[in-house]
């Protein structure tokens, strides 16, 4: 028994620190290796030389990073895992939204992020492939990527309305109401499917940097509350027979 | 019990139902354009109603997950039900969330077609037969959700149902109903081309009809839920 | 009679964690100004010329109904610590109502610009002006959500908590406060 209490909270904190591992992979992926997300972020108006300098000429760490998204992206699911545990414990929202943000982070995963990776490892499969081909494909990947805004935008709504409605603070109010600031950044990043310039283009600084600005506010406090939610949930809810039913 | 959060889900249903029917409305996909046109005549479809596909797709790829709150419920409502296990539920979970992938897909699909109109019109034509046999097709997800629901309604063991027992025929009935638009995959024109009245008409009419009166059927579990919880007090 | 739960006099209003949302919101929207401000600096003419196509009167009214709204509801918030439940009930349904014209008279006004063909991307300011007032709207519709749950809150058997009440005022003070500021940036700012 006093095993059972030592590593009763071991499977969540594994998930959990599943999470900010995976952000580094995505930021490195991201970020360094295929450059997707910058630093800075190429955007609609690039030349032919230059998309397919941003591609083939950065073809091998793109596919190494695309490579890597492809094995790492299933791990993403494990942070959902325990959020929807930790939803499951609030007092007022039963499990419905728990589970609508189950599926919305399932629902995700190929039209919000791989599938512009996927898009990306097909631009830089072929040396000689076509420029315009190459061009549409990066078109396709970019504006497919940062224009995907519908599982997210339920997603963050479900969150916050649950962290409202719940009795019993699993997550502190303020974090809903940053839950809504995510919200409204799903709204602003719709215009990069009209704009080829500006602010509100795929690259613009309120649709993309503003954007992914409040993200990172966003996913920095809920990693830290999601820890804080564990630590702090009492031993009291775990059922001694270990079945996984919560004791509320 | 407070069921104001599964009451929150299931009016999510006639909200973005209007919403989202209209946005097709706007981009001016009912009825869809014929698998039969030109590209260059796909191509024009898009340059001349730009604006309003534009509009309709954002607006669909910002609502398009907004039914899944609905399907969620009924995830929660089948958990009531008396059975051995949660196997059914959870995987009317699973299909329910591969639907909204799918979905969101399509419409990604559309928006990409709608980004640049001055393209080549073969890629135009290309967007925009992904979008619509991704739109289209990928009927099993809805057929497997009722038909783990009808399952689980003829399964329930309890002494008053959750759903009463013709939800579940009706299940049935509208998931063989709606697989005509499986064949959008493969003709291009007649009644299972994507514009056809069964892979589109009838396949579609029925979910409408099928959603509509789902949204009753939850309504009335959710007021027995209430009933029982309240007797139970 | 019913008493709405009391909180000291001296108090910041509503949950606290309104107010991180409030002023997260407006730095957000701090973020749309500074952006329309900084192209209209690049093309002030452009700017000048395309600001004559929007009716400063329908913009004035839209404020003359927010601002109104904002009263109702804060006198409605008052009558709910005086204990006037069906004042402050009623007042939040004034509110409310005000609330939904400004949506009606919004709708109307962009139907009108769409019509004489003035769209998104017909320029750097329709583009300003479509995103700011949609995510605006956006924050209305939202308001009026929150009016409905607190008329619910004050109409209910139980006595209505004061915090919610100023929660939800909070919110929409600030929806209001917003406008007001795109009304000045958009119609009037020359």
């Amino acid at each position: 028994m006093t095993q059972l209490r030592r590593n009763v909270k071991l499977d969540q904190l594994i998930c959990w620190w599943s999470i900010p591992i995976f952000y580094q992979f995505f930021g490195l992926i991201f970020g360094y290796l295929t450059k997707i997300m910058g630093p800075p972020i190429p955007g609609p108006n690039l030349t032919l030389e230059g998309i397919t300098a941003f591609t083939l000429g950065n073809a091998r760490h793109m596919q190494i990073g695309i490579v890597l998204l492809a094995i790492s992206l299933g791990f993403a699911s494990m942070g959902t895992g325990v959020i929807v545990v930790q939803m499951r414990r609030m007092s007022g929202p039963g499990p419905v939204l728990a589970y609508c943000y189950l599926a919305c982070g399932a629902a995700a995963a190929l039209p919000g992020c791989l599938f512009c990776g996927l898009l990306f490892a097909v631009s830089v499969f072929r040396p000689d492939r076509d420029p315009q081909i190459i061009a549409v494909l990066y078109e396709m990947g970019f504006v497919g990527f940062i224009g995907c805004l519908g599982c997210f935008a339920t997603q963050y709504l479900v969150f916050a309305l649950a962290i409202f409605l719940d009795r019993r603070a699993i997550f502190p109010k303020w974090l809903g109401y940053m839950t809504l600031w995510n919200l409204v950044t799903e709204l602003i990043a719709a215009p990069v499917w009209i704009f080829r310039s500006g602010p509100y283009a795929w690259n613009g600084l309120i649709s993309f940097y503003l954007g992914v600005l409040i993200f990172v506010v966003w996913i920095v406090c809920l990693i830290t509350w999601l820890k804080k939610a564990i630590k702090n949930q009492p031993l009291e809810e775990f059922d001694p027979a270990c079945t996984g039913t919560l004791l509320v | 019990m407070n069921l104001t959060d599964q009451r929150i889900c299931l009016w999510l249903v006639p909200v973005f139902g209007v919403v989202l029917l209209s946005a097709f409305g706007v981009a001016g996909v009912i009825p869809p354009p014929s698998p039969t046109l030109t590209a260059q005549e796909v191509a024009n479809f898009y340059r001349d109603n730009l604006g309003q596909i534009r509009a309709g797709m954002i607006t669909v790829n910002l609502c398009g997950l907004m039914f899944i709150p609905f399907y969620m419920v009924i995830v929660v409502q089948m958990q009531r039900m008396a059975h051995p296990s949660r196997a059914f539920a959870y995987s009317y979970l699973s299909a329910a969330a591969s639907a909204g992938s799918i979905f969101l897909f399509a419409d990604l699909a559309w928006s990409i077609a709608a980004f640049r109109p001055e393209r080549d019109p073969q890629l135009i034509m290309m967007l925009n037969d992904l979008a619509w046999m991704a739109f289209i097709s990928p009927v099993g997800f809805i057929m497997a959700q009722n038909t783990f629901l009808a399952l689980g309604i003829y399964m329930d063991a309890r002494r008053q149902p959750v759903f009463p027992r013709w939800v579940a025929h009706f299940n049935i009935l509208t998931a063989l109903l709606m697989a005509p638009g499986a064949f959008a995959l493969m003709f291009r024109e007649g009644p299972l081309a994507w514009d056809g009245s069964l892979a589109f008409g009838l396949h579609l009419g029925t979910y409408a009809v099928y959603i509509a009166v789902m949204f009753f059927v939850v309504r009335s579990a959710l007021n027995h839920q209430a009933r029982e919880a309240g007797a139970a007090a | 009679m019913t008493t709405a739960t009391t909180l000291p006099a001296r108090h910041l209003p509503g949950d606290p964690s309104i107010w991180v949302f409030v002023l997260g919101d407006m730095v957000i929207f701090g973020c749309y100004f500074a952006a329309y401000l900084f192209d209209r600096g690049h093309d002030h003419e452009l700017f000048l010329q395309s600001q004559q196509h929007l009716s400063q009167g329908v913009g004035a009214i839209n404020t003359l109904i927010l601002l109104t709204s904002s009263l109702f509801v804060a006198l409605s918030t008052q009558a709910a610590r005086a204990a006037d439940l069906r004042a402050a009930s009623g007042l939040l349904t004034l509110g409310g109502a005000c609330g939904a014209g400004f949506v009606l008279l919004k709708s109307y006004e962009w139907y009108s610009k769409l019509s004489a063909g003035l769209t998104i991307s017909s320029n750097a300011f329709f583009m300003h002006y479509y995103m700011m007032t949609s995510v605006h709207f956006f924050h209305v519709l939202l308001g009026l959500v929150i009016l409905v749950i607190l008329r619910r809150e004050l109409q209910g058997s139980a006595p209505p908590r004061m915090q919610l009440l100023e929660t939800g005022a909070t919110y929409w003070h600030m929806v209001d406060f917003l406008w007001i500021i795109i009304f000045a940036l958009v119609y009037l700012m020359r």
